[in-house]
């Protein structure tokens, strides 16, 4: 009937399901409750009481990108490690331990040349 | 599955190109900004000692990494040409990027990761590694095309060359996967084993082919896949264009030499008319375009295209083994010509380029001839290398190569091939016109590297012309392996 | 057909009980947060609404249900409206690879107490909470509002940079176990000893960059009233805030599952291999030890300055988790653990 690999995945579909109803009908519960006096004044953006300057999304520090940038970079480096890690147990037990330490030690080290070159020019300092 | 150290061995010279780049970012990183020159000396250091391993590994046949990795005649002349190119590089940045103001370390660094990934091109034997070179060669690419930081063009440049190229590695990517899923390999040897034992999908195989075409087409500028190259090497720093125009197209070439001779054959015959209509189509629009053109830097994206034509013309004896091994041979003596030629002319454009764009038009070149005879002279040898007129290493190029396309039986391309050799005589000549019989006050900026790689490349040109037999030997020989 | 309908049913009942078990949970840890840290500071904290102010979060959620809804004017509003939801819904869902206890027999049937078991367990854990990240980004972008923008962005900073540590820290105890999934890293854990033992230095790590993950302090830079008023949460109020709430709380009690399945034994205890039923008492007795630790954190420790928190973040411990990856390789290659 159903397939066993997808056995494991069906109750995340349904899990998802129910939550994503428990937040849609919480949210109509509010409004369904809630009254609704809305006046201009009321719906202005927050600025701490203030009138609201300017539009409220604006250009961002060049820095965000930056780190999001690292990030994709050091992320794909942990999903190269983690497939890496599942592995080794078994390599050490053929005697092959010291082997796929070294390849990894060269492929982070490598890695690593990259991490200290971002450090040294800044990347991760916030002025 | 393992491997060991004769690996590394083995591709040597691009262990060394890899590993000093790496070691020199971290040198950039923590020298002083008063000693910034020194990554450029240890940069050339770099390139010249990766240059001595690829001369003393000349003649060795061997395989790495499981045979993903070839070594052969062919991938030690491409590297030595690569590698000796990579040093006039730097030699014409040293000046130009202090002049401009982004004199910064990163440039040579990148510069160096681009080589490596050429050389890796150049001995790649299975299709991902073809893949993954071709990422390594051209990620630094669009680095460079850009780093002329807050230039608009500069920017725009390296934007447009990164989307496209991108696009251009996606398509050899699916062109990958479609060869892949016809074949079940990736291992050039293993796909040819898979072919010959019959493919159950042979159109899957050739859409694969056509699709890895395209994309390296995209990568060495052949028509219709070139319309990036005016707008790229006009933004980009000259000395990056000057680099990127030899650089990307020995990487594009020596792929696509490898995988169509070694995995392809024997599709030739639905490939050839292929790739007749692009050489055609090739030489005819870059040749032509070229004409219209006022700024010096796009005149020269047209003539580097329409190289790429005459280079292509050499994939045509494509079924027929024992012509088509002296039209490859042919095909690199061409690419070292070129190369040659290039650098020498974007030496001078870079000798006479002023700041905000300046310099670069056709008539800014009016007088040069008479106010610096030198240069003059030296420019009037590259545009008949170009051109393709005795006594010039151009010549010696194209009379080979037209003479392999003829013996393959292919007489309306060389007659092509000769047609719009005359018509780029026309813009080629025009500029030598204009320096000598048109008067102005051209003025130049003095470098020595840059006169150095000039002098040296107007010598050379001549020089390697008269010693064309024993070259192409050479290069007949480095092919001889391939097929 | 029998046999489809039955499973079908048996997830549906395990999703809605676990469900139930943490809406509750949020709830209760609310009042004990107020309550804990009331004791901390020596006040004594809400106990008006019934016995010891047991009521005191049912109380709550009415009053937020008849809160008005204020939608600032120029909100995108599709986005503002799904924001919560998306922060809510992966602090649930991320629940679902935890194991709760083996199997046991139950109505004739023998029923696992998870959820489900993927056998990537935990690039399911990875995956899903940089969805979270999602949330936070469309609620400060939505609510057009200088401070919620602000705050999103670096909440957003935050939390990815502070990933990569956690997914770091996540290597040992796979290299140690030599799977992913969750069930089988509890087993390796019961045949040898917790894998806060052998890799104690990712733990801590892991628990930080946990603290960081879920916006706690000393991380809760969305809380910084100082700089941000409420960073991403400013705009929202009622049910919608209320589900922000809810998403921070359920996930604070996810991540304290996350940490102690990773590296205290999950179910793991004394006499859960005879008595199944244990298992479950243990975990949750595990996740209420951290959530009381991570309030006792809150009530300690003062916010950290947003530029320590990040240099905090990418200059000690990446590097630290980095290191340990390799002494956990090392010991496995040199011990043979």
């Amino acid at each position: 009937m159903l397939q066993d690999y997808l056995n494991d995945y069906w109750p995340i579909a349904i899990l998802l399901l129910l939550t994503t109803l428990l937040g849609i009908v919480a949210i109509g519960l509010g409004y369904l409750f809630g009254p609704r006096r809305s006046n201009k004044r009321k719906n202005a953006p927050y600025e701490s009481g203030m009138s609201p300057i300017g539009p409220g999304t604006r250009q961002l520090p060049v820095k965000f990108y930056i780190v999001a940038v690292l990030f994709i970079l050091f992320d794909i480096e942990v999903v190269f490690l983690l497939p890496w890690a599942v592995i080794f147990k078994k390599f050490v037990d053929e005697g092959l331990g010291n082997f796929v330490l070294i390849e990894m030690i060269i492929f982070l080290g490598i890695l690593l040349v990259g991490y200290v070159y971002a450090w040294k020019k800044g990347a991760f300092e916030w002025d | 599955m393992l491997y060991s150290m004769d690996d590394m061995f083995n591709i040597l010279p691009t262990v060394i190109v890899v590993a000093w780049a790496t070691a020199l970012i971290l040198v950039e990183a923590f020298l002083p900004k008063k000693y910034k020159f020194i990554t450029i000396w240890l940069t050339v250091l770099g390139l010249v000692v990766a240059l001595v391993a690829a001369i003393n590994q000349h003649g060795i046949e061997a395989e790495a990494f499981n045979g993903m990795l070839v070594v052969d005649g062919f991938s030690s002349f491409l590297n030595i040409l690569i590698l000796g190119s990579g040093i006039l590089a730097v030699a014409l940045a040293v000046g130009y990027n202090k002049r401009f103001g982004f004199d910064r370390g990163e440039y040579y660094i990148m510069m160096m990761f681009s080589i490596a990934g050429t050389m890796l091109m150049s001995s790649a034997a299975d299709l991902i590694v073809i893949f993954l070179a071709l990422e390594l060669m051209s990620i630094p690419l669009y680095i460079m095309a850009a780093f002329y930081r807050g230039n608009v063009n500069s920017e725009e440049a390296g934007m447009k060359y990164f989307l496209l190229g991108a696009f251009a590695g996606g398509f050899i990517l699916y062109g990958i996967g479609f060869v892949y899923g016809a074949t079940g390999a990736t291992g050039l040897s293993q796909v040819v084993t898979a072919i010959n034992g019959g493919v159950d999908s042979p159109t899957f195989l050739l859409v694969g082919a056509a699709l890895i075409l395209i994309g390296l087409g995209f990568k060495v500028a052949a028509v219709p896949f070139h319309m990036w190259t005016p707008d790229v090497y006009e933004g980009s720093p000259t000395p990056a264009t000057a680099y990127m125009a030899v650089g990307a197209k020995v990487g594009g070439f020596a792929a696509l030499i490898r995988i169509f001779v070694v995995a392809f054959p024997t599709l030739s015959t639905d490939l050839v008319p292929i790739l007749w209509g692009l050489v055609a189509l090739t030489l005819v629009v870059g040749n032509l375009v070229a004409i219209a053109q006022k700024n010096i830097k796009r005149m020269l994206a047209y003539s580097s295209i329409s190289h790429a034509g005459f280079i292509l013309m050499a994939f045509l004896p494509y079924g027929d083994a024992a012509v088509f091994k002296s039209s490859v041979a042919a095909a690199l003596f061409y690419l070292l010509a070129f190369a040659i030629t290039s650098f020498g002319s974007w030496g001078v454009v870079i000798a006479l380029e002023k700041s905000e764009g300046k310099g670069l038009l056709l008539e800014d070149y009016a007088g040069l001839g008479r106010k610096y005879p030198a240069l003059g002279v030296a420019m009037l040898i590259f545009m008949l290398s170009f051109t393709g007129i005795p006594p010039t290493i151009g010549f010696a190029g194209k009379f080979l190569l037209f003479k392999a396309v003829m013996e393959g039986g292919y007489y309306g391309l060389a007659i092509l091939g000769v047609l719009t050799s005359l018509f780029s005589a026309y813009y080629y000549l025009r500029l030598v016109i204009i320096m000598f019989m048109k008067s102005g006050e051209p003025n130049i900026v003095s470098d020595r590297w840059v006169t150095l790689v000039t002098a040296s490349s107007a010598v050379a040109t001549v020089v390697l012309f008269m010693v064309s037999t024993p070259l192409f030997a050479w290069a007949e020989q480095a092919v001889l392996k391939l097929f | 057909m029998n046999e489809t309908l039955a499973f079908i049913l048996e997830w549906v009942i395990k999703g809605a009980v676990l469900i139930a078990i943490l809406l509750t949970g949020f709830a209760y840890t609310t009042y004990f947060e107020r309550r804990f840290l009331a004791r901390i500071q020596i006040r004594v904290g809400p106990n008006r609404a019934g016995p010891f102010g047991l009521l005191q979060p049912v109380a709550d959620g009415i009053k937020l249900i008849f809160k008005e809804e204020v939608e600032p004017a120029e909100a995108y509003r599709f986005a503002f409206l799904l924001a919560p939801v998306m922060t809510m819904v992966p602090a649930v869902v991320i629940m679902a690879v935890i194991p709760w206890g083996d199997k046991v027999v139950m109505f004739g049937r023998e029923i696992a107490l998870a959820v489900t078991d993927l056998n990537v367990g935990v690039l399911y854990l990875l995956s899903i909470a940089s969805i979270s990240v999602y949330g936070i980004v469309l609620a400060g972008w939505s609510s057009n509002n200088k401070y919620a923008m602000m705050g999103g962005i670096r909440s957003t900073a935050q939390m990815i940079s502070y990933e990569l540590a956690l997914g770091l820290s996540f290597v040992p105890p796979i290299l140690l176990a030599g799977s992913l999934s969750m069930s089988e890293i509890i087993q390796g854990q019961q045949s040898s000893a917790w894998y806060i033992v052998y890799a104690p230095l990712a733990a801590i790590v892991c628990f930080i960059a946990l603290l960081a993950e879920v916006n706690r302090a000393p991380f809760d830079m969305v809380e910084a009233e100082q700089e941000l008023v409420a960073g991403y949460v400013t705009e929202y109020s009622g049910m919608k805030f209320a589900l922000f709430f809810m998403g921070e709380y359920i996930k604070m009690a996810a991540v304290s599952a996350i940490f102690a399945t990773m590296f205290l034994g999950g179910f793991d205890g004394p006499g859960v291999d005879t008595y199944a039923w244990l298992g479950p008492i243990y975990l949750f007795l595990k996740i209420f030890g951290l959530l009381g630790l991570m309030i006792w954190i809150r009530a300690t420790l003062p916010r950290l300055r947003y530029d320590r928190l990040m240099a905090f973040g990418w200059k000690v411990l990446i590097p630290i988790a980095l290191l340990n990856v390799f002494i956990t390789a090392a010991l496995i290659v040199g011990l043979g653990i």
